[in-house]
Parts: structure tokens; sequence; C-alpha cells
């Protein structure tokens, strides 16, 4: 039968690492705690056996204190693993050995993988491993798994567990109250490490900490942010996609697909499906691979180097306090900068935050104003098309939106608000196979769900205008789309696919505003409205998924009343001060 | 009046000083309490002292009972921070002998004992400490041995003495991340957030946190 593998360890230890070293499936790999939030699955095969290897989110204790760590312990009731593999860190011996007694009086056979030991030579430090093995009495590895040092000597270890049996009573009883682990584990600790009395701090060490000085880290935060407008804005959004729009689809891809299509058919129907005003090919694949690949490929470059940096913890050690008034504190900057990514994902790693207060005004904060890269991206392509002033007045409102939207929240949510305790990991110089496997990761994905989708919603808008109820449903949202927001009433169709994916709205909006129908203030209030519109059909089902059908209804309905006033109001001040 | 009386009306009083504090100040479970942990007798003695009162079915502390109660309140939960920090006492161990010391130190004694532990502001179990005259006086005038890691110059190594937030959970995490008395813990940054270095570990707080854990200077 086949066995089954847990791995389990205090978090950003890299357990995603040997996840991926045992399995050959990628998981995940980012340096910040809380990367893997929910269990991920994999098969091993080695020494002629199957194994079933299974990931487990980061955890300091059985005894969980957020969502992501009960995923752990809950895993290990309800599994039994034939195996479990402590994957820790080297460098800290203490923290390891608290979970590896925990651990031990579950009574399963335990493996304990020291990871990272590069890093623990580095430092001077030393271990006695065979010392070690005595004191805990369960066998003890060293390894590198980023590199895959000690992988082939864990296999072995695993299968000559595996091949043993059933659990072996524990040889050295694991200490049981609190007091006595602490005391055990300074003992241990003294025996087993020694460590090198190293003064000097190393470049990255002090690279981590000017990104974090009460100065110069909001310095480091601008800098970071025009790198980011830079690449994605002006590199990727501007000259990339004008490259794929104009040369390769303007000049080859549309001229030569439409002859052909000539050549192939003669109905006007079909000719429309494909490349017509909603047609398949000149609105769906030209959005999804001319206008938003370039964009989101570049978003999610910058952002993979930003995760595996370790720069987004010391981003929530600079902003912890602004997040306060919102009812939350620094952990939280982490699903909301990776809603910036993708707000799909950023919505399941709210898990992360402890308690359901907190969940909650992320997932209102997520839902209402933070857009996801394809969507910024796509908005930055437009605005630098129009007047940067429109940039810094869009960039204005949604800043005051999650001001405003946040504080109220804090106040309306009841629950409480937890401290803000939290690890940051070291410095890392990022490895390029792991950001490019990521990336490659993340764009599979964004194809995968984003073009079917951008398909469905073209099907959707081209019968909806066929059969002319396009008219019908713009003579309905009138009052709203003419009226409130002064709007023609030809974006109706953006906003009616942003439901489907808020970032194909938004390349709506982009090609309206380019043939010249939106002026200025039009523009302003358009971007204003979809970004704050109901998030894409993907995050709404993870919303709904993670906090239920009520609770999604009701953010989703604050959600759209906001979004329709504070657009009005934008649209009313434009037009009165006549900018 | 004898010395086991006089006890007993201090130990009374902050039995129900205590009582009060945790709002379950009605006349049954105080009289009960009274009998089986002080005497049968005590009870009467302080209404007729005047020191507290009956007032429907609650018991009412009067200016000068409360006063005693608070100040026996104070000395027995300073004297069980001295226990656990300073003699390393563990267990039940603290309380009974707290009981038993906190009777024969002066309001005076328990000052010292208050700015040697450098003002706690609660008791091994969490209750809050009762500050005295010496808190009032602020401790920042003289050096205290055991500071709150907020105080620290930025840059500065102590060892941690004790954490005092009430939350299980908080202690806990703290711990679990390497935050345990007797480990030293370098301060990194104060601002805008809390940051300090344990072993190698490298862990980010607010400012409540950080007020929160105490650490002797070295």
């Amino acid at each position: 039968m086949e066995k089954t593998i847990a791995l389990v360890g205090n978090p950003n230890v890299g357990k995603s690492v040997v996840f991926s070293r045992l399995t050959g499936t990628y998981a995940v790999v980012s340096n910040y705690p809380g990367t893997t939030v929910d269990i991920s699955r994999g098969t091993a095969v080695f020494g002629g056996r199957k194994f079933q290897v299974i990931d487990t989110p980061g955890t300091n204790s059985l005894e969980p204190v957020s969502e992501d760590e009960q995923v752990t312990r809950d895993i290990l009731k309800s599994e039994h693993p034939d195996v479990i593999v402590q994957v820790a860190d080297a460098k800290n011996m203490y923290r390891t050995l608290l979970l590896t007694f925990e651990l031990q009086a579950l009574g399963l056979p335990l493996i304990l993988e020291l990871n990272m030991f590069d890093e623990l030579l580095q430092r001077g430090m030393k271990i006695d491993r065979d010392e070690l093995e005595k004191l805990l009495g369960i066998p003890v590895v060293e390894s590198t798994a980023i590199s895959g040092e000690g992988i082939a000597e864990l296999k072995r270890h695993i299968r000559a567990l595996t091949d043993s049996g059933a659990a072996r009573e524990a040889l050295v009883p694991p200490p049981v109250t609190s007091e006595e682990k602490h005391t055990k584990a300074r003992e241990i600790t003294l025996r087993v490490l020694r460590a090198s009395s190293r003064k000097e701090t190393t470049r990255l060490e002090k690279l981590g900490a000017a990104m974090m000085h009460p100065v110069g880290g909001y310095v480091f935060v601008a800098v970071v942010l025009f790198i980011l407008y830079e690449f994605v804005g002006v590199f990727a959004a501007g000259t990339v996609v004008d490259f794929l729009e104009h040369t390769v689809f303007g000049a080859w891809v549309t001229p030569v697909v439409s002859s052909a299509i000539d050549h192939l058919t003669t109905s006007v129907l079909v000719k429309d499906f494909l490349i017509g005003k909603y047609g398949i090919i000149s609105m769906a694949i030209s959005y999804a691979f001319a206008i938003v690949l370039p964009i989101v490929t570049a978003f999610f470059l910058f952002f993979s180097i930003l995760e595996d940096t370790g720069y987004l913890p010391r981003l929530s050690v600079m902003l912890d306090r602004l997040f306060r008034i919102f009812g939350l504190n620094g952990k939280a900057v982490l699903p909301m900068v990776l809603g910036l990514g993708c707000g799909t994902m950023a919505a399941l790693s709210t898990r992360i935050l402890e308690t359901r207060k907190e969940r909650i005004i992320t997932v209102i904060l997520l839902s209402l104003t933070i857009p996801c890269s394809a969507q910024i991206g796509v908005i930055l392509g437009l605005l630098s098309g129009v007047s940067w002033k429109i940039a810094v007045v869009w960039i204005a409102s949604i800043s005051l939106s999650i001001v405003m939207v946040g504080s109220l929240a804090n106040k309306l949510v009841p629950g409480e608000q937890s401290p803000f305790i939290f690890e940051i990991p070291p410095v890392r110089v990022p490895s390029v196979v792991n950001i490019l496997r990521k990336v490659g990761m993340r764009l599979r994905w964004y194809l995968k769900e984003a073009v079917p989708l951008f398909v469905l919603g073209t099907v959707l808008l081209f019968i909806v205008d066929k059969l002319a109820v396009l008219t019908v449903i713009e003579r309905m949202a009138r009052p709203i789309v003419v009226s409130v927001l002064g709007l023609p009433p030809v974006t109706t169709a953006a906003f009616l696919i942003g439901f489907l994916r808020r970032d194909y709205g938004a390349a709506g909006l982009y090609v309206l505003a380019k043939q010249g129908l939106l002026d200025p203030t039009q523009v302003l209030v358009s971007v204003v409205a979809i970004t704050l519109f109901v998030p894409c059909i993907a995050q709404c089902f993870m919303v709904v998924k993670e906090q239920g059908w009520k609770l999604a209804m009701l953010i989703f309905a604050g959600v759209t009343l906001y979004a329709v006033t504070f657009a009005g109001i934008v649209n009313v001040i434009a037009r009165s001060i006549q900018w | 009046m004898n010395t086991q009386e006089c006890f007993d009306e201090e130990e009374a009083l902050g039995v129900i000083w205590n009582s009060v504090e945790k709002k379950q100040s009605d006349l049954a479970s105080i009289v009960e309490r009274l009998r089986t942990g002080v005497s049968a007798t005590v009870f009467d003695d302080l209404i007729a002292k005047k020191l507290i009162m009956v007032d429907g079915n609650t018991v009412v502390m009067m200016p000068a009972g409360a006063a005693v109660g608070r100040d026996v309140t104070r000395r027995h939960r300073l004297t069980e921070r001295l226990l656990a920090d300073v003699l390393q006492v563990k267990g039940p161990d603290i309380d009974v002998t707290a009981c038993k010391i906190e009777h024969i130190i002066s309001t005076g004694i328990a000052d010292s004992i208050c700015t040697l532990l450098g003002h706690p502001r609660a008791c091994p179990h969490g209750s809050p400490i009762p500050s005295g005259e010496c808190c009032k006086r602020l401790q920042s005038s003289t050096e205290p041995i055991v500071t709150s890691l907020d105080t620290l110059p930025v840059g500065a190594t102590a060892i941690v003495a004790y954490l005092v937030t009430g939350s299980h959970p908080h202690i806990h995490k703290l711990l679990s991340l390497g935050v345990v008395p007797g480990t030293p813990v370098r301060l990194h940054q104060k601002s805008p957030s809390f940051v300090v270095n344990v072993n190698e570990t490298q862990i980010a707080l607010d400012s409540d946190i950080a007020r929160q854990i105490y650490v002797r200077t070295c």
C-alpha cells in the first residue's frame, strides 16, 4: 500500500522546496512565512516504492493560533501519516525542538531534517548531529534542499522507517509540560549547537535593515513603487503592448487571419464572430495576449523577485501602524500586496490572519479597492496615454477609499484585532530557477483561468449584441452609467465583461479611450468605477468559499453601492471644477 | 487585637477586594469564601469596624477597607512576582508562599520590591498589580533592574525576564518564536515597529507587545 509522508515545520523553513524535491511537482516557494496556506499533495517514487507526500502550512506549534496553522494540526490528526518529516531551519535549533517535542508526542515515526544547512555554515555555526540523534532518539538529516543536498539521505531514512513498519516506541520520551519543553530545548541546544561569535554583519543583513529603517524604509517603498511603475506601467504596458498590439497583431496576425477568413467563409455572421466588434480573435484573443499577458508577465516577474528577497515582511514592518487604523496589523500587508498580483490568490491567503475580523476587513478591502496586476497594468497603460493628472487622482481616490472604508469597517465589523508578532526572514538572493518556475506556474494558471473567461465573455457579448439585447441592457443601465457616472452608453459593455475579469473590463475601456470615445473626465470616472467595482468572478467564488454566501453577498452589495456612489461623486466634482 | 486577628482581617479584605475586582461581589459567595478560607467570624468583625457594608445582595467596601484590601493585594502580587522572577519559584508554591509573606512586609518594603522589579504591571498569573507611591514617582528617574522592552535603547541586548501579556495565545506565540525567559534579545529598532533579534530569528512586534515583554538589563 502507498505510504504517506507529511512534511511539517516552522514557517519559512523550506517545506515546499523539500516537497518539490521529493515529488518533482512545483509548490510555490517564497521567502516569507505563510506562503503555503493550504495543503498540497504529490506523489514521490523512490527505492521502488510510491509515496504520497503532503506539504503543510508552516506552524510553530500544534496548538494553532491562525487558520493556516489549524490546517496542519487537522491533517496530522485525520490522516495518520506513516512518516512525519519535520523540516527545520538548522539555525533555529531551540524553536525547532519545541515543535519536535510536540510531534514526538503524536507517537508517529519522525525524521528531523535540518534544512538550510548552508546558511548555518555561512554563519560559522556547527551542529553535532550524532549527539542530537542520541538525545532525541530519532534520525536527523542535514540538508540544503534548494540545491538538493541531503535529499538522498532523507529518502533513505524515509524508506528505512516505512519498512520497519509500525511506529516504534519513542526511545527517549519527549517532555510534556511547557516548562519541561523549554528547559529540555535549551539543554539540547547548548549541547549540540556550536555558535560562533560572529560580529560583522553581511551585506544582505545591511540591506534587510535598510528596508525597514524608520526613514530609509519609506525611501525604499518609493523606489520600489517607481521601479514597478517604470517596469510594469511604462515598459510592459506601454512599449511591449504597443509592439504586440500594433506590430504583431495589427500588422501581421489580424491581416493574415482576416484574409484567411475571407477565403474560408462568406458568412458575415461567422466573420463577425471571429473578427468583428465583439469577435473572438479581434477582442478576446488580442486583449488576452496583446494587452493583458505582457502586463501580468511583467508584474509576476517583479512580484516574484520581491517575494523571494524577503522584502514583503519588511514592508509590513513599515506599514503596521497605518494598518492599525483599519483594525488590521502589519501581517495583512501580505494578502493586500498579493492582491495587487491576483485578488483570488489573495482572498485565499487571508487565512494567515489570526482573527475573523481581520479576515473580513481584508476581504472587503481586497474586493473593493485593490486592483489586480492585470487591471493595474491596463489602467496604467490607459492613463499614461491621457494625462498624469488623472493617474494621480485615480491613485488618490483609491487610497482615500482604502482609508475611509478601512476605518469604517474597523468600527462596524465586530471582533478583535490581533497584535503584530511577525517573524522576518533573512534577506536572500532570489534563485533565478525558482523565479522562473514561479512566474511560469502563475502564467499557466493565468492562461488557464483568464483566457477561457475572455472567450466566454466575448461570446456572451456577441450574442447579446446580435440579439439587440445589449441595447436593452444599455438602456436599463442608462440611469446609472449615463446619468450618475456621466459615461457614454458603450461603456456598459466594458462594465459587463468586468464581472468576468476586471482586467478584461479595463481593457474594454482602454480600447474605447484609444478610439477617442471618452473625454478625460470620463476616463477618470470609468477607471475609478471599474477599480472599485465587484471583483472578478474567480475572486467572488473564492470569497464565497472562504467567508460563506451570506457575508459574501453583503460585501458585494456594499462594494457595488460604494463604487457607484464614489465614482458618481468623482464625476460631479470633476465636472464642476472643470479641470 | 492579636496578630492572628490582624492577619485574618487583612487576608479577608484582600479576598473581598479581589472579588470586587472580578465583579463577583455577591454576598453569599463572599461569606462562603471567607468562612472556608479565613475564619468564621471575620466577616462580622469587618462590618462592625465599618470596613465593609452589605447593600442588598452585594458586599460594598468602605474607603478604609478598600485601601487595606488594595494594599494587601499589591503586596501579594508583588511578592508573587519576586518569587517567580527573581527566586525562580515554580507552580503552586508561589501563591502559597506569597499568602504568608504579604502580611509581614510593610508598604515601604513593597515599594522597594516594586522598584527592584521595574514596577511590574501584572502578577505571574496575569492579574494587574495595583500601583504604589513608587510607581507614581515614575520609574524612569531611577534605572530599574527589570524594565519593559520598549524602554531599552536601540541596539541594546538584554535577557528576557517575563512576559505579561494577558492572552494565552500571544504568550504561546512569543514562546514558540523563541522569546523565552532567560534568552538574550537584541533590540534592532523601535520605529515604525519594534524589531528584535532572538537567537537567529528576527521578529517584528507592535509597541503594545513590546511593553509586555520585560527584560533584565545586563
